[in-house]
């Protein structure tokens, strides 16, 4: 495995490679970072599926499909971040390595001419995308919305922030929403595109087999070096008021707690990986103390389960239970926490959070996709980290500090979603 | 005792399998370069494995037992695995499937005392009426979670609408109801009856030796004695129960997933049977296909739509499913598509690139310890091997795929499960 290495196209757009030849895949990406708002985040939303349809080159969703398929059923595809109050567009392009291809192909250097058609050169005709692509793409993404709710533990959780964050440019959410989507226009989809690539801050990656020098030259060709609007401005801090309690009703037979609570917006690589450390030890692994207390010891629910969103300073905690322990299972939960802010913390506890986060970092770096999420997820930060770095970045962690963290949690929302 | 070597020349990948002096199959998949270790134990008994003869004795066990032992396994005399992984940072968990249970770890550090771990973990057991007690709030938490789980009714739904007498139409956990029948003396006879060594299979692929491996094994296996437990399954006819059902639940979006039941007269199917089944439904609903674009056109699918081939002992089917404004229509095109098919069969140049990409996938799986794993397991247990697909892939011919459409795709014996919106 090469090292990593980060090279700078013009200013806002990098070029990240790892050469591996540990794996039969290699997986290409272009993520387009741009502050998250209202007025554009479904537009770039749908953009970025509109994109993934079709380009010029194979100008309907059929056509690029079946070349795709030819290339050994190579994937592409959208995903949509958000990083605290910026939205991260991605398209990934990830296919065999040319080594494994069954008539010697050059199967790597198609997919990143793909990937650089779908981007620079979309099927685009007098300043409009297809008709047809914007209609099925719309009709898609809003089906995937409304499927939130069919999911009940995501629709809680997606409730919950909205509900907590509500003046906040946060809850606008990775898409925006479905009414949104439904009045984004072909002039809205067409200057997305025009913005995003000339002024969201561009991050590229190539991981795989293949050395990654063709591909960034001709990437190279497609930025003119003008000034990029991008700038990050993490989200300010909260301070919550008296607990906001919302439930609503449901035909369902389990019910759903989220509790949402504020914490502090971690400003270096050491405090982001003791705030993940935090999460760890309260609900992050199946020797947490909500685990052992809410699940093991009083057998109240199956997941009761922490995670924490850095760039944002917010935590969130769910679980599934009866409706006549929703009380008595956020009760248990405050006295987790509160338990761990006078400092209740054992070296068992704490260790077996440390082990347990080291892992998930050390396995990153045997999948492609986790590295290039890792790497997606870490460059607003002002300093980059590697999945080793931050695995080192876990020992220097002092319990107090975890202790000092845990102390900055305040319990903002509670959302319930009740069975009746 | 030495490690036979299986390699593969066209992929550049090997692997070391053993049959373990005290029964355990052991296989070990060296991932070179790779920190993480993926390590698991399945044994061959899952929920299908209701009702069984072990040493001249019928034994027919409550709904939802097989998960319930997995849960139980955890918890031997001297406390639970959990705490024991904790020490060591090895992320642990299990799955119970209907053929299968399955427990596992996955670590980038001190792998031989986590293997350690789950040696001694499947061979522990330690059931009392407290313990198991216990379990019945949690587990009866997550029997009503997969209840409100639109994608997991859809399923099941439709397995009980296709198979008669055939266990694969119960849930997996069970329910509330039967699991509060589950006795300790119940989960002691469903492991001494399965749970024996040479029932059992251990793989550990990723960033370790075969020699690592094995040193910890012979620290730790204790030899077993072979069991004579034998699975009964009840007859099930060839027809489907019903061609519709349907279940109202809140959701926005309606699910559909149809099921073309097949005749199973062998345990499993084989390696060619699978790829040709692989390509012949990429080439019919994989999303190149004429099908996926008129259902896209006719705006009746998005992209969750998918098809997979549920198999094991006892069960044959092709399933579609996905998400769709209107699950009748979206099935009525299929059927239509499944009779065209039927009279054309599938075309040189549909099975050239539905070729290429079940080839690309199975190709691909091999990134992936955890999917090596279940390749490696579904292998010992069915009797396939991993790198056959590969092979397979590179001289299957589109009379092959057109010979096992003959088997496949019943027009007339396929059934429809929908799930909509509460009116």
């Amino acid at each position: 495995m090469s090292e990593f290495t980060r090279r700078n196209i013009c200013e806002g757009v990098n070029f990240a490679s790892i050469t591996d030849d540990r794996f039969k895949l290699g997986r290409l990406s272009a993520t387009l970072i741009t502050p998250l708002s209202k007025e554009s985040a479904a537009a770039n939303a749908l953009l970025s599926c509109v994109l993934t349809r079709s380009c010029k080159k194979y100008p309907d969703f059929t056509a690029l499909n079946r070349k795709l398929d030819s290339l050994y059923g190579a994937a592409l595809y959208p995903s949509i971040r958000q990083l605290g109050d910026c939205q991260a567009l991605t398209l990934t392009v990830t296919g065999l390595d040319d080594r494994y291809a069954l008539d010697d192909e050059a199967v790597s250097s198609q997919l990143a001419e793909l990937l650089c058609s779908i981007i620079f050169d979309p099927n685009v005709t007098n300043g409009k995308f297809s008709d047809e692509d914007v209609e099925q793409e719309r009709r898609e993404l809003i089906e995937s919305i409304d499927a939130d709710y069919n999911e009940k533990r995501t629709y809680a959780i997606k409730r919950c922030i909205e509900v907590m964050c509500k003046d906040e440019i946060y809850s606008v959410g990775r898409i925006g929403s479905r009414e949104d989507v439904q009045g984004v226009t072909h002039a809205d989809i067409y200057s997305a595109w025009k913005n995003l690539l000339s002024n969201a801050r561009i991050e590229l990656t190539m991981l795989g087999n293949t050395p990654p020098e063709k591909a960034f030259d001709s990437f190279c060709g497609y930025f003119d070096g003008k000034p990029r609007k991008f700038r990050y401005t993490p989200p300010t801090p909260v301070t919550p008021g008296e607990v906001r309690r919302i439930a609503e009703t449901d035909d369902v037979v389990q019910s759903k707690l989220v509790m949402g609570l504020r914490c502090m917006i971690p400003q270096t690589n050491e405090d982001i990986i003791a705030s993940a450390l935090m999460s760890a030890v309260l609900g992050g692994t199946p020797t947490s103390k909500l685990f052992m207390n809410v699940r093991e010891k009083q057998s109240l629910c199956y997941y009761c389960v922490s995670r924490v969103d850095s760039y944002k300073g917010l935590m969130l905690i769910d679980s599934g239970v009866e409706t006549d322990n929703i009380e008595k299972t956020e009760k248990a939960v405050m006295e987790q926490i509160e338990l761990l802010k006078s400092g209740c913390l054992t070296d068992d506890e704490f260790d077996a959070a440390k082990l347990a986060l080291k892992n998930v970092y050390m396995s990153s770096l045997d999948s492609l996709a986790a590295l290039q999420s890792f790497y997606i997820g870490s460059v607003l930060q002002k300093e980059m980290m590697t999945p080793e770095q931050a695995a080192k970045a876990v020992d220097l962690v002092s319990k107090d500090r975890i202790i000092e963290l845990a102390n900055t949690l305040q319990p903002d929302t509670v959302f319930s979603l009740v069975g009746n | 005792m030495s490690f036979t070597k299986i390699e593969n020349r066209r992929l550049g990948e090997e692997y070391f399998e053993l049959q373990h002096s005290s029964g355990l199959k052991i296989i070990v998949y060296p991932k070179k370069g790779f920190n993480s270790i993926y390590a698991s134990i399945a044994t061959k008994f899952g929920s299908v494995y209701s009702r069984f003869t072990c040493g001249g004795k019928e034994i027919c066990v409550p709904d939802g037992t097989a998960h319930y032992l997995e849960h139980k396994l955890f918890e031997s005399e001297d406390g639970d695995a959990f705490s024991k992984y904790a020490k060591t940072g090895a992320s642990a968990n299990a799955y119970t499937s209907f053929d299968q249970t399955c427990y596992l770890f996955s670590c980038t550090d001190r792998f031989s005392e986590s293997l350690g771990i789950l040696i001694d973990l499947i061979q522990s057991p330690y059931f009392t009426e407290e313990t198991v007690a216990k379990e019945q709030g949690i587990i009866s938490q997550e029997i009503k979670m997969y209840e409100d789980s639109p994608d997991w009714r859809v399923m099941m739904n439709l397995f009980q609408s296709m198979y008669h007498n055939h266990p694969i139409n119960i849930d997996i956990a069970g329910t509330v109801e039967t699991i509060a029948k589950i006795t300790p003396e119940i989960l002691y006879e469903c492991y001494n009856s399965y749970y024996n060594l040479h029932n059992m299979v251990m793989t550990v692929v990723g960033g370790v030796t075969p020699e690592e491996v094995l040193k910890v094994a012979d620290e730790k296996l204790r030899p077993s004695e072979k069991t004579d437990a034998q699975v009964i399954f009840p007859d099930e006819p060839y027809k489907v129960v019903r061609n519709y059902t349907e279940q109202q639940l809140p959701v926005a979006v309606p699910m559909f997933e149809i099921g073309f039941k097949e005749v199973c007269n062998t345990e499993f199917a084989s390696t060619r049977e699978l790829i040709c089944t692989s390509i012949l439904m990429n080439a019919f609903a994989g999303e190149s296909s004429s099908l996926y674009r008129l259902l896209t056109d006719e705006k009746l699918i998005n992209s969750t739509f998918g098809h997979e081939y549920l198999e094991g002992p006892g069960y044959r089917a092709v399933l579609l499913s996905g998400e769709s404004r209107d699950p009748a229509l979206a099935a009525e095109m299929i059927n239509d598509a499944v009779k065209a098919l039927h009279k054309n069969g599938i075309s040189k140049e549909d099975f050239e690139r539905a070729r290429r990409v079940v080839y690309g996938r199975t190709v691909a799986g091999l990134d992936n310890n955890r999917s090596i794993a279940a390749e490696l397991i579904n292998g010992e247990f069915t009797g396939r091997s991993i790198f056959e697909s590969a092979e397979a892939l590179a001289d299957v011919t589109v009379e092959d795929v057109n010979a096992q459409l003959e088997k496949e795709l019943d027009a007339d014996n396929s059934c429809l499960s929908v799930i909509k919106a509460i009116d």
